[in-house]
């Protein structure tokens, strides 16, 4: 019974870890490094868009829908987040480059950068990982819509961003590449944050802007289309507003982590079912197996149990019993298990390879991990009750 | 000794004869070896343990079975306690004829009427006594402070009240098929089969045991097999064995 227990812990550890690395995966973007309260994420699968899955689904009207909840008591700040990926060049790279006659896309003072649009306000926000506090609160290029209000041109950028563009605070950068007649567009760096940006993801140069200027560039403002929305203030209040503001959309409170994304990230998916498939078949033929070789070694004590008066029934269902609480046992060691494998991953990686989280733990994984183990229990139980049927009295207790 | 209520429990049904006796057996004969269906195969990977065996035994009394090792003594109790279906003949116990029920009856029939005393005890090593003997009432749908009451107050009339909470591994052997006895007396059966049940125990021991075993007999029949004299010597009636047949059935 030790050794079916034992199999089991060490299987829904390994699935728990597995599934905890899943779920990093799935969670990880550029924006999620954030200290909102709430997060408006539009949901997903429900469009009717023929080229759905081709861009990801926005938010629209998310200027306006913002300022709307930015007015509702108990909240104290709400912005819309667009993400756009662009290659930012030196303003002043033309000469240096006509001269050498080169086009290297990745230059010293070139590079593809996630711009992040918010609406920043008087006090400092982390969006992206990034402070909004060198950003001028407000949104003057918005306008009430118009988008024909005074552009600032600020940009933030992280310490990859910054690296990468060989940038210092008061250059300037211009977007290119084929985009609206907006490009060229200019913006100076406004500073240089010194945290290397979302946690997760160390390596992504992002830089945060002003969400109107990031819509103009984009081709967003059309529909004042965002990514997301983030929301300041008390717990309850921010959810209620958000919910309020978007009703079709998916409202994230700041709990960390939301197992739900995991179907949204197809590898993400694959790889926590495939665990989820493998580690039942490995559990449930590990149980079968030390509990079929158990009743074996436990034969006498069946025989005497029938030879005293115990009808088949009862036999099997002690060894039924007994096979499903070895494997809900090993899935109380298995969730320990779990929870120390997930943080002896992340510090491993962290202290050697990975720059961001690479495994996380949810309290769903409770429950999951006692279902594995109830599922892989009932596959293996029908070997033991075979073999504990095939019992003979007459061999076993015979004298 | 107190008995359990009957009332409830599974009653044998009574046949045309109203035989008298507890545990008869009618031109039994059993081959291991053949399917244990009612038919012998005759053929010579078959080993007939029995051959035409009739007996009776009357509620009262002690029957002894004698003869050596092969002689069919061992069969004769498996058939009697249902652990086995003969190939022919009739079993019947208190009237009701055993080869004619399914198994779950059998367990039943055996669970309420028959106590079973083993030559090694086979007594659970991860109960204590009290539960060891409590084993069969548990089955019997008996609530757990009567099992308790009616356990502990078996292993006092055994002479073991001081070893209720001991396992099996804290006792020695004579107390270990005190222990058995006892659990063979507690849902308080009509018939009891004791398959050498001094043969893991010195003389002392065993004598000790023998006179337990005769003063808790009572109105019941008992069975007991042995090649020993010394343990037969309980015996009101012995019925002597031999290649599975009766070759003597003197007292």
């Amino acid at each position: 019974m030790a050794a079916s227990t034992g199999a089991v812990a060490l299987t829904i550890s390994i699935l728990l870890v597995v599934t905890g690395i899943a779920l990093a995966l799935a969670t990880a973007g550029v924006v999620t490094e954030t200290d909102a309260d709430a997060t408006v994420v539009p949901q997903q699968g429900e469009t009717l868009s023929d080229v759905g899955g081709v861009e990801p689904v926005q938010l629209g009207a998310a200027n306006e829908r913002a300022a709307a909840i930015r007015d509702r008591e108990g909240v104290d700040h709400a912005s819309p987040v667009l993400v756009e990926t662009v290659r930012l060049e030196g303003a002043d790279s033309e000469v240096s480059d006509a001269e050498s006659g080169e086009s290297d896309a990745e230059s010293r003072s070139s590079g593809l950068v996630a711009l992040v649009g918010v609406v920043p306000d008087d006090e400092e926000r982390t969006v992206a990982g990034l402070s909004t506090a060198g950003l001028e609160p407000g949104d003057p290029q918005y306008a009430n819509g118009t988008y024909d209000g005074q552009r600032t041109g600020e940009i933030v950028l992280s310490r990859a961003a910054a690296d990468r563009l060989d940038a210092a605070e008061g250059e300037a950068f211009r977007v290119v590449g084929n985009r609206t007649a907006t490009d060229q567009t200019a913006f100076t760096v406004a500073g240089v944050d010194a945290a290397t940006g979302n946690e997760r993801d160390a390596d992504v140069p992002v830089a945060l802007v002003h969400l109107s200027e990031l819509q103009s560039i984009s081709g967003a403002s059309a529909g004042e289309l965002a990514d997301r929305v983030l929301v300041w203030g008390d717990a309850e209040a921010t959810e209620a507003a958000a919910g309020d503001a978007y009703p079709n959309a998916t409202v994230e409170t700041a709990d960390g982590t939301d197992p739900s994304q995991l179907f949204d990230d197809g590898l993400a998916f694959a790889t926590s079912l495939i665990a989820l498939v493998v580690g039942v078949a490995i559990c449930a033929a590990f149980v079968a197996t030390t509990m079929g070789i158990t009743v074996n070694e436990d034969r006498r004590m069946l025989a005497v149990l029938e030879a005293v008066g115990f009808p088949t029934h009862s036999r099997l269902a002690v060894v039924g019993v007994s096979t499903l609480v070895t494997t809900l046992l090993g899935a109380v060691l298995g969730i320990v298990g779990g929870v120390l494998g997930v943080l002896a991953v992340d510090a491993v990686a962290g202290a050697t390879v990975a720059t961001r989280t690479v495994a996380v733990i949810h309290p769903l994984f409770v429950p999951y991990a006692f279902a594995v183990a109830l599922v892989s229990g009932l596959v293996a139980v029908p070997y033991p009750l075979v073999v504990a049927a095939r019992t003979s009295v007459l061999d076993e207790v015979g004298r | 000794m107190n008995g359990l209520d009957r009332s409830g429990r599974t009653q044998p049904a009574s046949t045309e004869s109203e035989s008298t006796a507890a545990v008869r057996l009618d031109d039994v004969t059993h081959e291991y070896g053949s399917d244990s269906g009612r038919f012998g195969s005759g053929n010579d990977r078959t080993l007939t343990a029995l051959r035409d065996v009739s007996l009776a035994v009357e509620p009262g009394t002690i029957v002894g079975l004698r003869g050596p090792s092969g002689s069919g003594k061992s069969t004769i109790l498996h058939a009697v306690s249902g652990l086995l279906v003969p190939t022919s003949g009739t079993v019947e116990l208190l009237g009701t004829d055993l080869t004619a029920l399914s198994a779950r009856e059998r367990v039943r029939i055996r669970r309420d009427h028959v106590g079973i005393v083993f030559q090694r005890f086979h007594l659970l090593p991860s109960l204590t006594a009290r539960a060891n003997v409590a084993l069969p009432l548990v089955q019997a749908g008996v609530p757990r402070s009567k099992r308790r009451e009616r356990a502990e107050r078996l292993l006092e009339q055994v002479g073991l009240g001081d070893r209720t909470t001991h396992l099996p591994g804290e006792l020695s052997g004579g107390e270990r098929q005190r222990v058995a006895i006892a659990r063979s007396l507690s849902t308080d059966p009509d018939v009891i089969v004791a398959d050498e049940p001094t043969g893991e125990l010195d003389t002392a021991t065993g004598a000790e045991v023998l006179e337990l075993l005769t003063s808790l007999g009572d109105d019941r029949a008992v069975l007991v097999a042995s090649h020993d004299s010394a343990t037969l010597a309980i015996a009101d009636d012995v019925v002597r064995l031999r290649d599975g047949m009766v070759i003597d059935d003197a007292g």
